[in-house]
């Protein structure tokens, strides 16, 4: 497990030959043999490449395709490969959440909007402290994604807000 | 499973607990926000 970016899901993808619309008919096919619901062939055309290139996180549903169409295509041959694709996507997932975060000035202007307006629930110092608690969390957050790229040895710390 | 995907997998753990830290706080943030848009405020009439 040397690689385990979202560039993985590429990577598995081409190393059965397959292209995106293909990736697509194998989505649809593994959904309609376990009776899910996914979207249709244009959209995940779309999606595909987003979840290749880590903007986007495939939801759990689709995860779980996934670790079926590629279990399935190596025969149950490599465990490691497919825990390898489950930790792969967990990846891709907390990046995306991290991507998602509101940055510092936006947690500022929640707090203030916050104070601004008398609560029962929260003292305006308790407030403070949660945005504080927040915006320390947030550098945390930065600073090991800044740690992630370094070990796999990508450039891809875009996703750190701060 | 090297001390290399060891130490991912504790990167990628730490990340995902401060995440759902900075999560929790700014959901509290904006439901503190929510609350005082609620109708109770209004005038009845």
């Amino acid at each position: 497990m040397t690689d385990v970016t979202s560039q993985t899901l590429r990577q598995w993808r081409e190393a059965q030959g397959w292209d995106v619309p293909r990736m697509a008919r194998e989505l649809r096919k593994a959904a309609r043999d376990t009776g899910e619901d996914v979207a249709a062939h244009h959209g995940l055309v779309k999606m595909i490449p987003q979840w290749e290139r880590g903007n986007r996180a495939p939801r759990e549903r689709y995860r779980l395709l996934y670790l079926k169409i590629f279990q399935d295509a190596l025969g149950g041959r490599s465990q490691g490969m497919a825990l390898g694709m489950e930790f792969a996507l967990r990846l891709a997932e907390v990046r995306s959440r991290a991507a998602s975060l509101p940055g510092p000035g936006q947690i500022g202007a929640l707090e203030a909007a916050a104070l601004a307006k008398p609560k029962k629930t929260l003292t305006p110092a308790e407030i403070r402290a949660l945005a504080a608690e927040a915006i320390a969390h947030l550098h945390k957050v930065a600073a090991k994604l800044t740690e992630l790229s370094a070990l796999l040895g990508d450039d891809q710390a875009e996703a750190g807000q701060p | 499973m090297t001390a290399r995907d060891d130490k991912i997998k504790q990167v990628v753990a730490e990340l995902d607990r401060h995440i759902a830290e900075v999560e929790a706080n700014v959901a509290i943030l904006k439901a503190l926000l929510a609350d005082g848009e609620s109708p109770g405020e209004e005038d009845p009439l």
